[in-house]
């Protein structure tokens, strides 16, 4: 899928603009604080009809406006697609070909997008809750049912910790409930711990080529579910719902006195292993970021044989915190096949002998031109 | 200047109640100026009579002016099923659809930690009450929501209530009637296919 056409009005430092994109490499250039991120946020809002920076719609908008409207027209194998975002005081309107979406669920999939930041390149070092919400995010967006499992999962674990702490503080004392409640949650769990391992061993089929080929050879990446079920208990989601069921009755009371639910998907972690060692104690700086911009790039692959389209690449500034061998790499598994929109300060040295025939578009104080 | 104070007071009251902002509630106000005199006792006595009046009936927990309620004395319905809902006003919909017969038990409410619901707070005890004490009972329908909240309060009931050789059932899930499966979403799609049955 390419994006053709974007329209933003009142949208950020943006108050009218009119870009057309180039189906292959589209570069955004520009001093800091000019808005090139600003282009990548309306995308991905487009896309997701919500901002990866902030929660809160109102920070969209431009100042002195009350409304702010994201435009684009998406060409896919089956014709284009006119998307729509209007953001308002009160919230927001989505539309497809000009018919408004009652259900975000049904808008969310019409124009697939992979963002790499360089906060991606913590992926690998950073805290748990990092990679969790990598799963949920991307994993959300290539199946609907992924993103429903999550959000009853959410429902059911506020629940339950809720009634834990009662338990805790004495104010109730049901213990049936609490029975109810973990296989309830045990359910919903086990559904979105075998997604996310399903989903995960595709990832690391198309993860480990890409790692292979960047370093020439020399090292194997591996995923591994770090999570609390032991790995027999991993093989169907019937197995899972059965072990997380035991867990939370074998730590019944302990999850009482703490009054907090210990088990479970949202306490799970993800680990990469180079050479059968773990990447983020034993791997090197260089090893973590080759293995960040693996993952990132199998996620382009991932996302074609889910929804049978490549999906769009955002890369905000990340192609200075690469070495000249990765960012051969970047660019050449996405030259001809993806859409890529990159930012950048200065374009030069290997990225401009790379990258064939870029449309570059000069970003300054809000207005743009095309060079 | 500031409304006369019966109209302030007006104001003020209509604004209680929900969905009824400020601006509505000067139109009522003003509204209820004009109204004719014996329009406006009726109306205040109505509003009185709903706290003066209406009960909770003493077997099942529905909305009434008598108690027991009707449908518990209507001695011809169906003594034998006994319909769990949330709500009073779940009733009003399934006596609408004409094909029950049985009794009824309103939960008030739904298990839910988060806004302070637990188990003591629901019309449960009564439930279990009516249950050991009435024989003729053979099977209880559970009809909650099918929200999160819906299907934990049902699971708990029939936990607590199967032990006892009672058979506890719960509504169907799936594709609404005279719709069509091309406009149907995946999750209700998938427990459709789940709930299948035989032919």
């Amino acid at each position: 899928m390419k994006l053709r056409e974007l329209k933003l009005r009142n949208f950020r430092n943006y108050s009218d603009v009119e870009v057309q994109f180039s189906p292959s490499i589209n570069v955004l250039l520009g001093n800091n604080a000019q808005g090139k991120t600003n282009m990548l946020e309306a995308i991905y809002v487009l896309a997701l009809t919500r901002s990866h920076r902030t929660n809160n719609n109102r920070d969209l908008i431009n100042w002195e406006n009350e409304n702010a409207q994201v435009y684009g027209e998406v060409e896919k194998e089956l014709g284009t697609t006119k998307l729509e975002i209007d953001l308002g005081k009160k919230g927001k309107r989505a539309k497809v070909n000009q018919l408004e979406q009652a259900k975000l669920s049904s808008y969310v999939g019409e124009l697939n997008v992979i963002l790499f930041a360089p906060e991606d390149l913590s992926i690998v070092k950073g805290a748990p809750t990092v990679r969790r919400r990598f799963m949920d995010m991307e994993f959300g967006q290539m199946s609907s049912r992924y993103l429903y499992n999550n959000s009853q999962y959410r429902k059911i674990l506020k629940q339950r910790n809720n009634y834990l702490k009662q338990l805790q503080l004495k104010e109730a004392s049901d213990k049936l409930y609490l029975d109810v409640l973990s296989d309830q949650l045990a359910a919903y769990g086990a559904k979105l711990i075998f997604q996310r391992l399903e989903l995960l061993k595709k990832l690391q089929g198309w993860a480990a080529n890409i790692h292979a080929e960047i370093s020439q050879g020399k090292e194997e990446l591996k995923f591994k579910y770090v999570c609390a079920l032991k790995k027999k208990q991993q093989t169907n989601e019937n197995d899972i719902y059965t072990g997380l069921k035991e867990l939370f009755e074998e730590n019944k009371d302990k999850e009482i006195r703490q009054g907090n639910t210990l088990y479970g998907p949202h306490r799970d972690d993800l680990q990469f292993i180079i050479n059968g060692k773990d990447v983020s104690t034993f791997g090197s700086q260089g090893q973590q970021r080759t293995s960040a911009l693996s993952v990132k790039l199998a996620e382009i692959d991932l996302m074609k044989e889910e929804t049978n389209e490549y999906p769009i690449l955002l890369l905000d500034d990340v192609l200075s915190e690469l070495d000249d061998n990765r960012q051969t790499h970047l660019l050449k598994s996405i030259q001809d096949k993806v859409q890529t929109f990159l930012t950048t300060t200065s374009l030069s040295g290997i990225a401009r002998d790379l990258i064939s025939d870029p449309k570059v578009f000069n970003i300054s104080s809000g207005q743009v031109v095309e060079e | 200047m500031q409304y006369p104070e019966p109209i302030a007071k007006l104001i003020d009251s209509f604004m209680r109640l929900p969905g009824i902002g400020h601006k509505t509630a000067i139109r009522l106000a003003y509204f209820v100026v004009d109204m004719n005199k014996d329009d406006v006792a009726k109306f205040s006595s109505a509003l009185k009579e709903t706290k003066d009046k209406l009960m909770y009936c003493s077997i099942c927990g529905n909305l009434t002016d008598e108690d027991p309620c009707v449908i518990c004395r209507d001695k011809t319905r169906d003594q034998s099923t006994v319909l769990v809902v949330e709500q009073p006003r779940d009733i009003m919909v399934m006596e609408k659809m004409k094909d029950y017969h049985g009794l009824y038990h309103v939960l008030n409410g739904v298990l839910s930690p988060i806004e302070g619901k637990g188990p003591e707070d629901l019309n449960i005890k009564s439930l279990i009450k009516r249950l050991q004490s009435d024989e003729a009972i053979k099977e209880i329908i559970i009809a909650t929501n099918a929200t999160p909240e819906g299907e934990a309060t049902a699971m708990y009931l029939s936990r607590l209530v199967k032990p006892a050789g009672i058979k506890v059932t719960r509504l169907a899930h799936g594709l609404s009637v005279g719709s069509d499966i091309e406009y149907a979403d995946e999750m209700t799609l998938s427990r459709a296919v789940s709930g299948r049955t035989e032919m």
